[in-house]
């Protein structure tokens, strides 16, 4: 078994989530132009961690508008309510769990995945760490990223 | 009669998702955040006479994960008529087979479509309404 999840496994399980939970009216679009510009002061990150037959972390970033309409979406709130940050970190976090989940299974185990870790901003990274997989897409014409990362 | 399900799962978006397509089935539902809070749940309608029909239950939670959540209901000699439903991302082979060990009666894993988790309960013969189709 490979030491990193493919980037068409990583595609695949992306997909299955959105398509489970945000409908596929509105179809993933991969975005394979890898310089999808993020901006940094409007977007929102969540990550969780694999230990155990393989070590690694799973990341999602995207932007502030998409993290909103998917919040509302899963949550089922219309557009004329409000939203809070708890709300937009639970959705997104959800997020990041089930695509981790899902790409821990691919992985050598027997293994534990963390609670996801939130934040209103950009994904950082330590040193010790480098990208293994990446998959960029766009949705309703905002950019989402979901990168893997491993020890180097 | 209509039928009660317990959602516990951390995530409010989640709970928000399965609380909808038991709705839909005509469950009346309860929520809980983590296994420690359906316990102390499953106390108070035990009280009340008001057990649930069904749990479903996340693996991954604070305080209190799924599995000890179904390891501590099984203890529970009153509580052996409710069934217990894993749904969560876990989809490891060793982790589905403790469960299920454990005293779990289905497991879906996340994600999942609502005719997954309406076909799981059709199965456990569960249909929100206490009417079988």
């Amino acid at each position: 078994m490979s030491t990193a999840p493919e980037m068409t496994d990583v595609h695949a399980i992306v997909e299955q989530v959105w398509s489970s939970f945000l409908g596929d009216e509105e179809p993933l679009l991969p975005a394979y132009d890898a310089e999808v510009a993020f901006p940094a002061d409007d977007a929102w990150s969540a990550a969780v961690s694999i230990h155990g037959g393989w070590t690694g972390t799973v990341t999602i970033e995207l932007s502030k508008t998409l993290a909103f309409s998917l919040t509302r979406l899963m949550m089922a709130m219309e557009d004329s309510e409000p939203l809070d940050d708890a709300e937009v970190a639970d959705a997104v976090g959800e997020l990041v769990n089930m695509i981790g989940g899902n790409i821990k299974s691919l992985m050598p185990g027997p293994s534990a995945l963390t609670l996801p870790v939130v934040a209103a901003g950009r994904a950082a990274h330590s040193s010790d760490l480098r990208e293994v997989s990446r998959f960029d897409a766009c949705w309703q014409g905002e950019p989402v990223r979901v990168s893997v990362h491993s020890p180097s | 009669m209509t039928q009660r399900a317990m959602i516990i799962d951390d995530s409010r978006a989640m709970r928000s998702i399965l609380r909808r397509i038991l709705g839909g089935l005509d469950f009346e539902t309860s929520e809980a955040g983590h296994g420690q809070e359906a316990l102390d749940l499953l106390e108070v309608a035990t009280a009340e006479g008001r057990l649930p029909d069904l749990c479903l239950i996340d693996w991954n939670m604070p305080v209190m994960d799924g599995y000890t959540f179904i390891t501590e209901v099984r203890k529970r000699p009153e509580w052996r008529n409710v069934t217990l439903m894993m749904v969560t991302t876990e989809s490891e082979q060793g982790q589905i087979v403790k469960a299920l060990a454990a005293g779990a009666h289905e497991y879906v894993i996340k994600p999942f479509t609502p005719d997954a988790i309406v076909e799981k309960l059709e199965l456990l013969g569960l249909t929100g309404t206490g009417i079988s189709a």
